[in-house]
This record gives structure tokens, sequence and C-alpha cells, in this order.
């Protein structure tokens, strides 16, 4: 298949990702402006107000229950489509700000815990399908077991008693249990130091739970190669057991852990949400329940649209990973 | 709001449970032999002789003691609340302490277990029939209705399902029966998907195309070739589904969308005991126990059931 | 020379001695191999026959070093006077590769996916020979023209799944032969594959052998395939060799019971006597805590009570004609030429009485008849992104019909056709064209479910898998009521009494019917099957290849039942096997199929013994036969090339690519050939017919 079809494939199956994504989002709007009430945010205020003046300041947002939920909506779509403008939260932070900077609050984290448990998970799986039943299999599987299954808060709230224990052992805070970063340092090289004492805790705790995943699928695709003809062929040719498992059975075991890992991007950054929430970072997570706790109908439509769009470059990416990868797709 | 689990951790693919061959070639022959090997008793059999399933089937019963037979041991309920002792360390007044009201921990854990085990059970239960209902349909029907159902699916993968879970239960004001709906609602997909590229696979199977050949009609193939066929995966898919709901009820009552006072769940349970996890940290330990050892206690029954029923999944071990 | 041997022979390269592999399992150790002794010359060829679980594929991996790390081996395997056992696998790998090549028995799954075959041959190179990249690629593109790949400089850049079976196995071979071998092993390297393509691989893995002078480890369960290729022969039962001797002695004078039953039970595709088969009672023994004594005895006709007593070795045969003729059994010095004491060994089993008046075949009513059948499907290119790009011609054109008390064979190549057509006549739908008749019903004209359900009556079938086609969660009563329950029988004794019935009549215990398919051997899964088809009383019975994945020894049984039964109750039957030598033993007609065309038709006599069509030709000299010396004498037509896909639906003869008629016809001759579709026509009175212009 030449790599014009391949282009081509890619973008009609974009395209109608993109259909999919407008049409969820657009849904969305509705279904938020049936659940939540931006009036509630007015409403504890000192001194109260009146509906009028409630529904004033909503107005300038495009929040008003008083203009018609259609000419809202229609208000809405063509912001976003002429000029970008995702909306207001009903007390007028711009939607667009708080996404853009969360992204990437968000990207940090997900992304450095995405590789390493990507290759903690891979290196591990080969070390121990190599060695099925012996003790190191056994153990490293068991332990997978546990970890996988431990709720996240649970996972997420020990590595931070962990760290509080460590940091008092050691006679100083080492390891930031919150925030993405201290207000208060500046220079490069403190900076960076400073970013990663923060990143180190949310990063273990979002690997650890994550990392199972990978190896028990490698694993078990591993031993199911591992037996196969081609690779005692390959063991027949002259190849020791373990280059033939990590040159013949690795490799093709890798499709389908590569297509898992592209499709687990949306689930990690939306599954971020505790990890954020525990350790006090102001990511896509976090925000999420910060829109529905305050109502904020426009916030969580940009998240949900958010999600949609990760779902699709998840997609996207793993058929990417299957035409990279297999030629029996690659050539036909 | 899925809960850190790529959606693939949790599953029973297809290729893992070859459902006409049940039985290992080894046993196969022992059959032979003329000892009549009762289905039960071989499953039964292979089970038991996984230390890890047994080990989990052990603790999980401790659990449904503890949840079912805990309240009877302590005077208080887990509503009641001790004014003179706020915020208490273990003693033997308070098994488990209490929390910063006076709720008595031990109280709360047992009926939080309670809470957690029913929601888990009930959403698996319901989502696993669900999921096999529309994949089996789908897949048998074939033609139109195969095409729209799988479109449905295709489609809920990209409406943000976490965003409507926190909409609906934060409308539901922490219901737990709302919860099991909306749960259900949600979880069912993905199951769906894999009923149904199993029941495609089976319907190409020598005998159900005997039984085609024979003038067999489709609800009877269904109910006697397709159904039977695929019970392990169910069984299985069951066990499994109960872990990932008791995981996102966990993390919707953590966050606040979940379960809320008066009613109290292992996450409600664990979203206080985290606020004051250095000053009160019995709060945080009693509730992330029993939690986790229910997660882990079902992940190990759900393996060992998936290894005894089918053998061919490389996790049985040489046999 | 009595007892096992501790010394290699002189001048052996590979010699085995008191092998024993053993494995664990949830029944016990399975002792797969007991004792296995042979010495490998330079150049030679040991076939090692046996059916299923005789320990013959192991022994082959136990040489390669290549058990799984659970399984124990004892016992001594000297190469080059060196010993294997023990060796660690990295010194075995040094081994493996260069001093030992091999070839398994599925070319589909034996390359990995998503290295080009280039790059797998060069893989193998580069493992023992220290070569310069371009070197090493140049030498593998040597190595694919060699094994008679097509354009290879082109081809070893693609990837395996571009490749035909045989082409694939012709690339394993040439991985096996990249680093000049002394031994070559191959396990079953044919055993997937059709026959024509079958002895094409069989002359490259002969061509293998004098280019690289390696000696050959043929295991095989085919004894036709054993006669045409080796020097001798090692047959092994229950993990143990049971009898050793050079080809010629071993199929003329075989004298352990159990070759001479195995002989006894393959029909022939050259001979046109029908006399039953000669079937093995019994199944082979479980090899958990074997009893003592003799493991065949169960089985054997002629055993007596000395045999229980110790197993017997593998000894020189007192009073053979050869040098190293060995069998192990006490008996062994008695039987001469498959008799013992004057009379056969096998008692050859009474043939059913054919009914003395027979009515001759036109004025027996027809249960089945094809007039212009024809079935395409779509041709969908593309992994994921699927467009139709042309049709699939499965079926062009076919007639044919069944008579009453008659079988038809309906033999040819996988891809044939063969298959679509059985399932057009299942299905009972309408065919895209021409028209099914069964028992006098156009199918076409099928209104209603109640007509449907009186014509499933009268049509059953049997498929291939026994395993595969009984639902492994049903009783055996269960799978034997649902087709009388499919008609309609709700009478829950009448359905029991009909059960037991049917047990009966194919030989099986009907107090078993309360167990599971799991509970049964192969064999006996197969006759449940029939035992299901004959549930309706049936008068056409469809047999999808019903014995080719069933044991000789066994398979014998099950085509006698078959002949039986059709003489009993007066059945018809279609016969649909790419065995021809089966199909020649039971058929009373055969059609050959040829990419969705009949191209030949008519009595299985004339057929297989004056075959007309170049085809039909070519197929039956491919058929390797059970006796070396008529394999010495055969005249071979090879043919070039492999079967073509059916997409092309222009006129002219679909098989002209390959025909070796065409090449010595003249121009006008061969555009006849490419333009102008043959008709099936006959010549003289004989009803058989073929699609040639020039036969």
């Amino acid at each position: 298949m030449s790599a014009a079809l391949v282009l081509r494939y890619l973008l009609r199956k974009s395209l109608g990702w993109l259909l999919m994504i407008v049409v969820a989002t657009n849904l969305t709007y509705f279904i938020a402006n049936f659940f939540l009430d931006p009036r509630a945010n007015y409403l504890q205020l000192r001194p109260p107000r009146t509906p009028e003046q409630i529904s004033r300041s909503l107005a300038q947002y495009n929040l008003s229950r008083d203009t018609p939920l259609l000419d809202r909506w229609w208000h809405w779509i063509s912001g976003i489509v002429l000029h970008w403008n995702w909306g207001y939260s009903p007390v007028g932070e711009s939607v667009n700000s708080q996404i853009s900077f969360r992204i990437g609050v968000s990207a940090q984290l997900v992304m450095g815990s995405l590789i390493l448990s990507t290759l903690i998970g891979i290196s591990l799986a080969v070390y121990t399908a190599a060695r099925q039943y012996r003790f190191a299999d056994r153990f490293s599987q068991g332990v997978s077991i546990v970890t996988l299954n431990t709720p996240v808060v649970v996972a997420s709230l020990a590595v931070v008693l962990l760290a509080i224990a460590f940091n008092q052992s050691v006679g100083s805070t080492v390891l930031f249990v919150a925030g993405a970063q201290s207000p208060t340092v500046s220079g490069f090289w403190p900076l960076l130091l400073d970013r990663v004492r923060h990143l180190i805790l949310p990063t273990v705790s979002l690997t650890v739970i994550s990392y199972a995943g990978t190896h028990l699928l490698q694993r078990s695709l591993l031993l199911d190669n591992i037996n196969s003809d081609y690779v005692r062929l390959a063991r027949a040719k002259g190849l020791t057991r373990q280059h033939a498992i990590r040159r013949h059975a690795l490799r093709t075991s890798l499709i389908p852990v590569a297509i898992t890992v592209a499709f687990a991007i949306p689930a990690l950054f939306t599954g971020a949400v505790i990890t954020e929430t525990i350790f006090a970072w102001q990511g896509m997570g976090q925000y999420f329940i910060q829109t529905i706790g305050k109502n904020d109908i426009h916030g969580a439509v940009a998240v949900a649209a958010f999600g949609a769009l990760m779902t699709a470059i998840g997609a996207i990416l793993a058929d990417i990973a299957v035409v990279a990868l297999d030629p029996r797709v690659r050539v036909s | 709001m899925t809960t850190n689990l790529p959606p693939l951790q949790h599953t029973v693919s297809p290729v893992d449970s070859t459902p006409s061959h049940p039985i290992s070639p080894a046993e196969e022959r022992v059959a032979r032999r003329g000892e009549r090997l009762s289905r039960r008793r071989l499953y039964t059999r292979r089970f038991l002789r996984n230390r890890g399933a047994v080990a989990g089937l052990v603790i999980l019963t401790l659990l449904v003691v503890f949840a079912l037979a805990g309240p009877l041991f302590t005077s208080y309920s887990y509503t009641d609340v001790d004014f003179t002792s706020l915020t208490a360390a273990p003693s033997s007044q308070h098994w488990f302490g209490t929390n910063g009201v006076g709720n008595d921990t031990f109280a709360q854990t047992a009926h939080g277990l309670q809470r957690s085990l029913i929601i888990g059970v009930v959403v698996s239960l319901l989502t696993t029939l669900l999921a096999a209902f529309v994949g089996a349909v789908a897949a048998y029907l074939g033609g139109t209705a195969e095409k729209a159902i799988l479109g449905v699916v295709h489609f809920l993968l990209v409406v943000p399902s976490f965003l409507l879970l926190g909409l609906i239960s934060q409308k539901a004001g922490g219901d737990w029966k709302v919860l099991i709906l909306v749960l259900v609602a949600i979880g069912w997909t993905y199951g769906a998907r894999v009923v149904y590229s199993l029941c495609t696979s089976l319907r190409e199977r020598e005998y159900v195309q005997a039984a085609r050949f024979m003038g067999v009609g489709s609800l009877r193939i269904v109910l006697r070739h397709l159904v039977p066929n695929i019970g392990s995966l169910l069984i299985v898919s069951f066990t499994l589904g109960v872990v990932t709901t008791v995981q996102m009820e966990t993390a919707l009552s953590f966050i606040g969308f979940g379960v809320k006072q008066p009613d109290v769940s292992l996450g409600s349970l664990l979203g206080d005991g985290a606020s004051t996890i250095t000053s009160a940290p019995w709060l945080f330990y009693f509730p992330a126990t029993m939690l986790t050892l229910l997660t882990v206690s079902m992940a190990l029954i759900g393996d060992g059931l998936r290894d005894a029923l089918d053998p061919m999944s490389h996790s049985a071990g040489r046999a | 020379m009595t007892g096992p041997q501790t010394q290699p022979q002189p001048g052996s390269l590979l010699s085995v001695r008191n092998l024993a592999v053993s494995f664990p399992s949830e029944a016990g150790r399975v002792d797969a191999v007991r004792g296995v002794d042979f010495d490998l010359f330079p150049g030679r060829t040991l076939a090692i026959v046996g059916e299923s679980g005789s320990g013959k594929s192991v022994t082959a991996m136990a040489v390669m070093g290549l058990l799984p790390e659970y399984a124990s081996v004892t016992g001594s395997i000297t190469l080059n006077s060196r010993e294997l056992l023990g060796l660690d696998d990295r010194q075995m790998s040094q081994i493996r590769g260069r001093n030992l090549g091999m070839i398994f028995q599925d070319p589909l799954s034996s390359l990995t996916p998503i290295f080009s075959v280039g790059q797998q041959i060069v893989e193998a190179l580069e493992i023992h020979q220290n070569l310069d990249r371009d070197v090493a690629w140049k030498r593998a593109v040597e190595l694919l023209d060699l094994v008679g790949i097509p354009k290879a400089a082109e081809r070893a850049r693609s990837f395996p799944h571009e490749f035909s079976g045989g082409m694939r196995q012709r690339v394993v071979i040439a991985i096996a032969m990249a680093n000049d071998p002394q031994i070559i092993i191959a396990d079953e390297p044919t055993t997937a594959l059709d026959v024509t393509v079958q002895a094409q691989i069989l002359d490259v893995l002969r061509l293998s052998q004098t280019e690289t002078g390696a000696a050959l480890i043929m295991i095989t369960h085919d004894l036709g395939v054993v006669a045409g290729i080796a020097d001798e022969v090692l047959v092994m039962y229950a993990g143990r060799p049971v009898e050793r001797a050079p080809v010629d002695e071993l199929f003329a004078r075989p004298r352990m019971p159990y070759t001479i039953g195995l002989l006894g039970a393959v029909p022939r595709v050259d001979i046109a006597e029908r006399r039953p088969l000669v079937p093995i009672r019994g199944n082979p023994p479980l090899l958990v805590d074997l009893p003592p004594g003799c493991p065949f005895q169960p089985r054997c006709p002629v055993s007596v009570p000395e045999c229980g007593d110790r197993e017997p070795d593998l000894a020189v045969v007192a009073g053979a004609a050869v040098d190293g003729h060995s069998a192990a059994c006490i008996r062994a010095h008695e039987i001469r030429d498959g008799q013992i004491d004057g009379r056969p060994v096998y008692p050859v089993p009474l043939a059913p009485d054919v009914p003395a008046a027979r009515v001759p075949r036109q004025q027996r009513p027809a249960v089945l008849e094809l007039t212009g059948l024809s079935k395409t499907f779509p041709l969908l290119k593309g992994a994921i992104l699927k467009r139709r790009v042309g049709s699939v011609y499965a079926v062009s054109d076919v007639d044919l019909d069944i008579r009453e008390s008659e079988t038809l064979g309906l033999v040819g190549e996988s891809g044939c056709g063969k298959t679509s057509t059985l399932l057009e006549i299942m299905n009972l739908r309408p065919p895209q064209h021409g028209s099914i008749r069964i028992a006098g019903v156009d199918i076409g004209e099928l209104r209603g479910r109640d007509a449907e359900r009186q014509l499933r009556r009268k049509l059953q079938m049997v498929f291939q898998d026994p395993m595969g086609a009984l639902d492994p969660r049903m009783t055996v009563f269960d799978i034997l009521a649902e087709p009388l329950q499919a008609v309609g029988e709700a009478d829950r004794t009448a359905i029991a009494a009909r059960v037991d019935e049917l047990m009966d009549l194919v030989g099986l215990n009907p107090e078993h019917s309360d167990r599971f398919p799991i509970a049964f051997s192969g064999g006996q899964r197969q006759r449940i099957a029939i035992a299901r088809a004959l549930a309706t009383n049936p008068s056409l019975v469809v047999l999808d290849e019903p014995v080719s994945a069933l044991d000789v020894s066994i398979q014998a049984g099950v085509i006698n039942l078959l002949n039986e039964l059709k003489v009993k109750l007066g059945l018809s039957y279609l016969f649909v096997a790419h065995d021809l030598s089966v199909v020649r033993h039971i058929s009373d007609r055969v059609a050959v199929m040829y990419l969705g065309r009949i191209v030949e038709i008519g009595a299985v006599d004339q057929v297989f013994g004056a075959p007309q069509h170049p085809y039909t030709h070519a197929l039956l000299s491919a058929i390797p036969v059970p006796d070396p010396v008529v394999e010495r004498t055969r005249e071979r037509i090879v043919l070039h090339g492999e079967l073509p896909s059916p997409t092309d639906s222009a006129p002219g003869c679909r098989f002209a690519s390959r025909c070796p008629l065409y090449l010595t016809l003249d121009v006008t001759q061969q555009t006849r050939c490419t333009s102008e579709t043959p008709e099936l026509t006959g010549r003289g009175d004989t009803d058989q017919r073929n699609a040639c212009h020039f036969r």
C-alpha cells in the first residue's frame, strides 16, 4: 500500500472522528445545560442578589436562562467556529485560558508516566516471559496483579504517606506532595529541579497503577508467541532462546501492545483526576471536577470535547502504529 | 470518569477462552480412560489448585462476613455520633477509632464495605447481562441490526461517559441506587463488543453450522449452542467487572460525585480520611485496607476462574 | 546383535541411544519417547513413521534440543561423536542451523510475519557465518532461486503472507539448507500441503539433499511418502521403535504385526480391487503408567499370553532376507509375508453384500442434481480499507448428479471450489445461477419452513473435524436427539429408542450416550457424527473430508463403516476429499474439480485407470503409493506453479497456465485453449467425460 493511500485512509478516518467529536460535543452542551444551573453560584453571595441581577450577570457570559437555549447554543457554537472562543465560566473566567495552561500541566504528568509505565511494563514482560513459572515470573506477576487492582486513591495516598515518611527521615522536604511548582523559585536550574521534585510523586503513583496492565498484556502475548512455530524455527536456525524471543516474538507481539497503549492515552488524561486532586495539580482532571462543582457549563463541555479529541487521537495513533509495525497491513 | 484503567486491562479476549476446548489434552486422556469426569468437579479441582485464587476466595469470604456481621459486634451504627470522642485513635471502645464528627470508624467501614460490595455486584451483574444480550443479538442477527448496534457502541466511545457520570450522580445527590443505574448505562458497551466478537466467531463453528444444516431454529441455536459456550467468559467478566465497578465507585465517591453523607461507601470514607492522613491515619488505613483486599481478592478469583474454565490461556500453567 | 547397543556404529553421523523423553501432566508422567535407538549415516535418508502420539516428532525435537524445559530427556544423542544431551541452549544454538537444519509441518506459521523472507534467510546465514550484508543477501537470493522461487531477487523482499503455503515451505527449506548442514530433519513437511504441491516439495527436499550432501530424517505418517524417499525406515508405536528395516524389505516383508496392520489399512490409489480395508482394532495406549508387556498386545490379532510378560526389545529378526531388519515382537520370526501359521495376521473382513441384481444407474432415481451451478464471491482488497476489486468465481457452471445408493467422490486441491459447492447444496437457498434438485425437489421452488424441514430430513452432513462438529457442552444423547427434534420429533421415548439404535448402528455402546464428546477418541467421535447424520433416515449424506483428521489405523474402520452403512441403508454419498486413495476406495463415480469447474467426471475405475484430462493425470501421478518399487518406476508429472485463484471470468481453459499438454500444442491449438472454454464432453459409450479440447 502506497504512502498516499495510507495518508488518504488516515485523513478519511480523521474526518470521521471529527464528525463524531462535533456531534458528541454538541450533545454534551445540551446535557450540561440540563444538569448544571449556573445561578446556583450566585445564590450564596452576600448581599443576596435578585434573580434579575443574577440573570443579567449571567447574560454577559451567554449563560442566562432567560435567553432561549437554542439562541445560547447558536451564540456558543458561532463563538467557537468564528473565534475559537469556548466561552466563559459563570464568574467570567475564560475557558480558553484555563484549558491552555491545564493541558500542559496534565501532559507533563501523563506523558511521563505513560512512557515510564510502558517501558517498565514491556521490559518486565520480556524478562519474566522467558522465565515462565520461575520465581521471578510468579513474584512479579503477583505484584502486578496487586498494583493493577489497587484502587488509585489508595495507591496515591500510600505514595504520599511514604514520601512524608521519607521527608521526615531525611529531615527536609525533598519531595513535594502538593502542587506542580513552588511560587518563589527562579533561575533555570533551580526551576528545573523544583519541577522535578514536584513531578516525582504523582508520576510514581500514576506509573505504579498503570505499568501492570502493560506488563500482564505483553507477557501473555509473548507467551503466545514464544511457543509459536516461527520462534521455534528461529531457534532451529541457531538463535538462542533469549535472542529468538527478543528478535522474533517481541517484535510481533508489540503490535497489539502499541494499540492498547495508544488507546490508553485518553483514559490516562481523564484518569489523572484522582492523582491531580490528591497532589493538588491544576490539570485537566482537576478542572473537570471544578467545572461540575461550580456549574461551569462551558468549561464542562470543553472538557468533554477534549476527552473526545483524546479518544480520537488515541484511535488514530493506534492505526498509525499498526500500519508502521505490521507489513501484512502495509503491503496488501 | 475512569480510574486510570486503560479499558483493555480487565478483559477476557475472545482468543483467550477457546470454548470448544474446555479440557486440556492430558485431561482428555484421563476422561477417555473411562472415568467420567464431571465438568464441575474438573473446574473445581483446577480452581482449587490455584493458590492465589483460593486465597482470594478466603479473603472475599472474610470480607463478606465482616460486611454483614460486623455491624452486629458494635453498639454504634454508622450514623451514630459519639461526642465524647472526636478523632480518637483506635481503642477498646472504638476498635477502628472515630472521625472528626465522632462517627465510629468500625461501623462506618463495615457499612461502607457493604455498600461498595452491593454496588459492585449489582452493577457488574447487570452490565454483564446487558452486554451479553446486546452482543449476542448483534452477532446473531447480523445485517442492519449488527451495523446499528456497533454504530451506537462506537459512538459511545467518543461521548465523554466520565462527564455524564459526574453530571448525573452530582444531580442525584449521592443516592446509591441512581449511581448503580448510571454505572450500568455507561459500563455495558465494552463488554458488548467482546461478546459480539466472540459470538461472531462462534457462529462460524462447525457444530453451529451442523445445527443450522439440520434445520435447528435460530433462537434454539443461540440458546443451546451460543450462550452455553460463552458462559465461562461471562462468569469471568462478571468477576472482573466487580473490580472495575468498585474502583469506579470509589473514585467517584472520593471526589464527591458518588455516595454522599449520611450514606457512606469505602470511597467516601477515603475522601474523608485523605485530608487527615497525617493527623488521623486510621481513617485512611482501615477503609484503604478493606478496599484493596476487596479488589485484589476479586481479581485473583477472576484470574483463577479464567484459568479453571479455560486451560488454553497461558496463565493456566502447564498441564 | 541383540539388546540395546551402546556404541555408535562406525561411520555414523548421528547416533541416538536409549533416548527417553517424558513430560509431567495432570494425569501423571507421560512417557512420550521410551527408548529410541538409531544411527544415521551421511547422505542417507531415514524415515520415522508412526501415528499421532507415537513419539516421532518428540524424538526429532529432542535431537534439535528444542523440547520445552520441563521435559526430562535421558539417554544419549551423539553428533560427530559429540554428546548433545546436556549441552545448554547457547552450545546447542551453535549446532542448530549449522549442523542440523529443520523443516516444520506448517509452513503458514513457520515464518515470522513481520520480516521479509530475504531477511529471514540472511539471519540464518549471519548467525553462523561472518558475511557482509550484501554477500549474505546475494546468497539468500541464490538459495531462493535454488528452491524454485521464481524471480527470486524480487521476491526476497516480500513478506511471508504474500507467499502461498508451498512457496513458504520452499523458503523454510532454503533456511534449513542455508549453512550446508550435515543433517536435515523434516517433520511432516508436506502434510499441510496439496498433493501436487507435495510432489514439488518432495523434489525440492531431494534437491536440497543432493546440494548439501546432508543426511535426511523424514518424519511422517504417510507410508506413500516413505516409500518414495527413504533408504531406511523406523516404525514407531507408543513411544518406541517397533520395526526397523531398509525400505524395500519393510514394505515387502514386514515382521511386526503393527506394521503389517498399517500397510493393510491404507487404501491405494493404484489398485482397482475393492476389498474392505483392514482396520487395527482399538486405540493406541495412553503413555501414562504403561502396564508391562508389549504395548501393542491389546490390539494385536496374533498376541499370545507371553506378550504380556515384558516389552520385547527391538531385535534382529532371525532369518531375515537382508541385514539390519529388526522388529520388537516375540513372534516376528514366525511371520512371513503377512501370514502366521499359514493364515493372514489380520483376517480380512467380509465385504458387505451388494444386492446381486443391481439396477443400472440410469434407471435409479437421482437424489441430487446440479445444473449449471455457479457461485461468485466479491473479492475484497486491503486489510484496513476493504473495497471490492473483482469477483472470485468459486463455482462455475457445475453439472452433476448422484443416483440412489451411489457414491460420488468430489476431488480437487484446496481452493478448487469443492467446499463452496457443498455449502451451496447444504444452505438450501436458491443458487445465484443454475439449479439444485434434491430428491426431486428444486430448491428454488421450496416454499415455507415446513417444506424446508421435510427436505432437511433427506439431506445430512458429516464434517471433517469430529471435535469441532460436536458441541462440547452437550451429551452424545442430546447431540443425536438434536436432528430428530429439529424435524419435529417430540416423543421422548421414541427419541431414546432411536438414539440407542443409532449408537448400535455405528458400533458404539448405547450405554455411553450420556457421556460428553470429550470422553471419546477421534474415530469414535466421527462415528457419533455419522450417527447424527443418519438420525433422520436421509437419502443423501454429504461427507466433507470425513476421515482426513483420523490416523490411518482408525481411518480404515470409519471407511469400512461408511461402506457398510451405504449398502445396509441404501444411502447415497457426496464424498468430498483431497485424498484420492480414499476416494478411489469408497466412490462409485468421481468428479475432479479445478478452479471451480469440473474437468473430468466418470466411473471411478475409468477415471483413475485411464484419466483423460491432463489435470487428472497430473493429480493421480502426484499421489505417492506405499510401495517403494512402484514409486521408483512410476512416471511422475510434476505440475509447475501453484493453483491460481479463480478471479478470471474470461473464456478459455483455466488449467492452461499449468497444463503440460498445452506446452506440446501448436500455436493455433494453444489459442483455442486460451480463448474457448472447453465443455465437459465424453467420447464413446462410457459416461466418462472431460473438459479438454484435445483429449
